[in-house]
C-alpha cells in the first residue's frame, strides 16, 4: 500500500526529474560530427572534444567520410525529418552548394557566443569559419633551385613531366589553371585551354594527395599547387618543401561547419561550433595542421605564424572564391577534368 | 518444396528488384547542381550516356579489360584446375584452402599489396633496377598493366575452383582410353578434357567476366586516375559530381551491356557445345 508520505516523495522525484530533463537536453547528449577521419579528425578529438565538450556531458561521434560522400548524404537526407549529423564539417565551396537547397539552419549568435571573435571577412550565415588556407605551389627544394612566381610558370617547358597534381583537387587545379590563363574565381574559361597544354607537358595526376606526397618525396614529381598548410603538414613529415604566393593570386580556402536543419541534437550542435572557434583549439589546429585560425584572439607563436600565415603583401593577394560561379559550373568543369584533361 | 525458395525471393525483391526500380526512376530525373535533381521523366540522361564519346570510350575500355581478364584468366587457371580436380591426396583439402586463401583478403588490401609492388620505388622496380635488367624504374603503377594483373589475382580462384569441379566429374577412364588409342596429350586435351569441361569453362568464364565488369576497388588503386572503368565512373557521378541521375543512368548501362554479353556468351557456348 502506498502511503502519503511515499506518495508525496514520489511524486516530488517526478517532479525534480521532469525539471531536470529540459537542462539534461539543453546541455549534453550525443552530437554526430560529420568530419573527415584522419588527423583532422583525431584533433577534433583531442582539441575539441575532449578537453572542451566532454566535459560538459556531451558525447561525440565522428561520422568519418570524405567531403563527396557527405555533400551526397546531406543532399540526400535533406528532405528527411531526422538527418544522421547534428554537425557538418565542409569545405566553403561544398558548404555553399549544399545550403543552397536549405540544409542548413542559421548560425545562432545567441548559441554560437564566439561568433564575434570572427574575423569579419570570414563570417557566413549558414556555417562558422573553423580553419582557413591559401593554395600556394610547392617546389621539391633538392630539385628546384630557382622555383617558379607564379602558376603560369608552371607551365614552363623545363618543369615537363614534373609537376603533379591530385585529381580530387581537380576544382582548384582548374582554378590554378584560369588563373595562369589570365582568368579568375569569377571566369574559369581560360582554364580549358591552359589544361590542355598542361596534358602535353606531361603533367602527371594522382589519386589523392596522399599519392602526391609520396611522388614529391620520392622526387618523382617537383612542383605542384596545394594548401599551404598541407605544405606545413609534409615538410613536418620530413619531405623537402619550399612554398611560394603566386603572383597571380592565392586562392583562398575555408573549413566550415554547419548544423544541418534536421540535426537531432541542434543546442550540442551549435555548443560544438562555438568549441571549434575556441582560441587554444584554433592555435592547436595551426600548430599540428598548418592551418590558421580564423577568430582574433588566437595568437600564433611567432616561429609558428612565419610558416603557417602569409605576410601582409601576401594575404592582399588573397583571392575569395566566387561560389555561385564554380556552383553554376561546376558539371562542366568535372566534365572538362574528366573528358577532356584526363581523358 | 516450391515454397522453400520464397524466403530468398522475398530478399532478393526487397534488396535489390526494390532498390533498381528506384534506381530506374532517378535515372529518368534531371540533374541540378545545387538540388541535386528535379523531378523528370526524361530519357535525356540514356541519350547523353550512349552518345557520348566518353562514355562509349569508357564502356569499350571496361568490355575490353573483362574480356582480356576473362581470357587470361580461363588461360592461367585451366592448368591448376586439372591439377585440383585429378588429385587424389590427402592433401586436397588443403591445395583447396590455398586456392581459397587470396579471397579471405580485402580487395582493398590486396590492391595496397600490389600498389607496394609496383610503385616507381616498389619491390619489382628495386629488384628490376638491382638485377640490371632496367636502368629506369618502369610505369607500372597507374596503368592497364597493373590493373588487369590485379583483377586476375582477384578472380583466380573462382575460375579455378569452377573449373576443377567440373574436371573431376570427367571420368579419368576417358582419358586412358583415348592415350589407348593413341592420342597425344595435346589431343587428350583438345578432344577429351576441354569438350567435357565446357560447362565449367561457360559457368566459370561468365562469373569471372561479370566480376570484371564490376571491377572498382582494383581500377581506382591501381589504375589512378586517368584509367577509365564504368564502375568508378558510376562513383564518380554519384559521389564527385553528386549527379544521381546520371549515375543511374551509367549503373543501369552497365548492367545491360553485362547482361547482354552474358546472355550472349551462354547461349553461344550452349550451341556450340549442345553435343558435347
Amino acid at each position: 500500500m502506498i502511503s502519503r508520505r511515499h506518495f508525496l516523495s514520489a511524486t516530488a522525484g517526478a517532479a525534480a526529474l521532469a525539471t531536470n530533463l529540459p537542462a539534461a537536453r539543453a546541455e549534453g547528449g550525443q552530437i554526430v560530427v560529420g568530419t573527415w577521419g584522419g588527423d583532422y579528425g583525431q584533433l577534433l578529438s583531442d582539441i575539441i572534444d575532449k578537453p572542451i565538450l566532454i566535459p560538459k556531458g556531451y558525447e561525440i561521434v565522428q561520422d568519418i567520410a570524405n567531403n563527396d560522400p557527405r555533400k551526397t548524404k546531406l543532399l540526400a537526407e535533406r528532405q528527411s525529418r531526422r538527418g544522421s549529423m547534428d554537425v557538418a564539417l565542409l569545405s566553403d565551396s561544398d558548404m555553399y552548394i549544399v545550403a543552397q537547397s536549405g540544409t542548413f539552419d542559421p548560425i545562432d549568435a545567441k548559441q554560437v557566443t564566439r561568433l564575434d571573435k570572427v574575423f569579419p571577412e570570414l563570417r557566413s550565415d549558414i556555417a562558422i569559419p573553423h580553419i582557413y588556407s591559401a593554395q600556394v605551389i610547392l617546389y621539391n627544394t633538392n630539385q628546384v633551385k630557382t622555383p617558379p612566381q607564379s602558376f603560369a610558370d608552371l607551365w614552363d617547358p623545363k618543369w615537363r613531366g614534373r609537376v603533379g597534381l591530385a585529381d580530387i583537387l581537380y576544382p582548384n587545379n582548374t582554378l590554378a589553371a584560369a588563373l595562369a590563363g589570365g582568368g579568375g574565381p569569377s571566369n574559369l574559361d581560360p582554364a580549358e585551354k591552359k589544361l590542355l597544354e598542361w596534358r602535353s607537358l606531361d603533367v602527371k595526376i594522382y589519386p589523392s594527395n596522399e599519392a602526391l606526397a609520396a611522388a614529391l618525396k620520392s622526387e618523382e614529381v617537383w612542383l605542384t599547387t596545394m594548401w599551404l598548410a598541407r605544405g606545413f603538414m609534409w615538410k613536418k613529415a620530413g619531405i623537402p618543401l619550399g612554398h611560394v604566393v603566386p603572383k597571380e593570386g592565392a586562392p583562398a580556402i575555408v573549413f566550415q561547419g554547419s548544423v544541418p536543419k534536421n540535426a537531432k541534437n541542434k543546442q550540442g550542435a551549435f555548443a560544438y561550433l562555438d568549441a571549434m572557434l575556441d582560441a587554444k583549439a584554433q592555435v592547436g589546429f595551426a600548430d599540428k595542421m598548418g592551418y590558421v585560425p580564423t577568430v582574433t584572439d588566437a595568437v600564433l607563436p611567432e616561429d609558428l605564424a612565419v610558416q603557417v600565415s602569409l605576410s601582409e603583401a601576401e594575404r592582399a593577394r588573397l583571392l575569395k572564391p566566387d561560389y555561385a560561379y564554380a556552383a553554376a559550373r561546376t558539371q562542366r568543369t568535372q566534365d572538362f577534368w574528366n573528358k577532356e584533361f584526363k581523358g | 518444396m516450391a515454397l522453400l525458395v520464397v524466403p530468398a525471393c522475398l530478399l532478393v525483391l526487397a534488396l535489390l528488384v526494390g532498390p533498381m526500380i528506384l534506381m530506374f526512376r532517378i535515372s529518368l530525373n534531371q540533374f541540378h547542381p545545387t538540388q541535386m535533381m528535379v523531378q523528370a521523366l526524361s530519357p535525356e540522361n540514356y541519350i547523353k550516356a550512349a552518345t557520348d564519346p566518353y562514355y562509349q570510350q569508357i564502356i569499350v575500355a571496361t568490355l575490353g579489360i573483362a574480356l582480356l581478364c576473362t581470357l587470361l584468366t580461363l588461360v592461367l587457371a585451366f592448368p591448376a584446375a586439372y591439377w585440383l580436380g585429378r588429385m587424389e591426396s590427402r592433401w586436397k583439402s588443403l591445395a583447396v584452402i590455398a586456392t581459397l586463401f587470396p579471397l579471405l583478403v580485402g580487395n582493398v588490401v590486396r590492391s595496397a599489396g600490389w600498389m607496394a609492388l609496383f610503385a616507381r620505388g616498389g619491390l619489382v622496380n628495386l629488384v628490376l633496377l638491382k638485377l640490371g635488367i632496367t636502368s629506369e624504374p618502369l610505369e607500372i603503377m597507374y596503368t592497364p598493366k597493373a590493373v588487369v594483373i590485379g583483377i586476375i589475382a582477384v578472380v583466380l580462384p573462382y575460375m579455378i575452383l569452377t573449373l576443377a569441379a567440373v574436371i573431376e566429374s570427367i571420368p579419368r577412364d576417358l582419358e586412358d582410353a583415348a592415350a589407348n588409342l593413341g592420342a597425344s596429350g595435346f589431343r587428350i586435351f583438345w578432344r577429351v578434357i576441354l569438350p567435357l569441361s565446357v560447362p565449367g569453362v561457360a559457368a566459370g568464364s561468365i562469373l569471372v567476366f561479370v566480376l570484371c565488369m564490376n571491377t572498382y576497388a582494383t581500377a581506382v588503386l591501381l589504375g589512378g586516375p586517368r584509367f577509365k572503368m564504368m564502375a568508378p565512373a558510376v562513383y564518380d557521378q554519384f559521389v564527385r559530381g553528386n549527379n544521381w541521375p546520371m549515375g543511374a543512368t551509367l549503373a543501369f548501362m552497365l548492367l545491360a551491356v553485362t547482361m547482354v554479353f552474358t546472355v550472349f556468351g551462354s547461349v553461344a557456348f550452349a550451341r556450340r557445345y549442345k553435343t558435347a
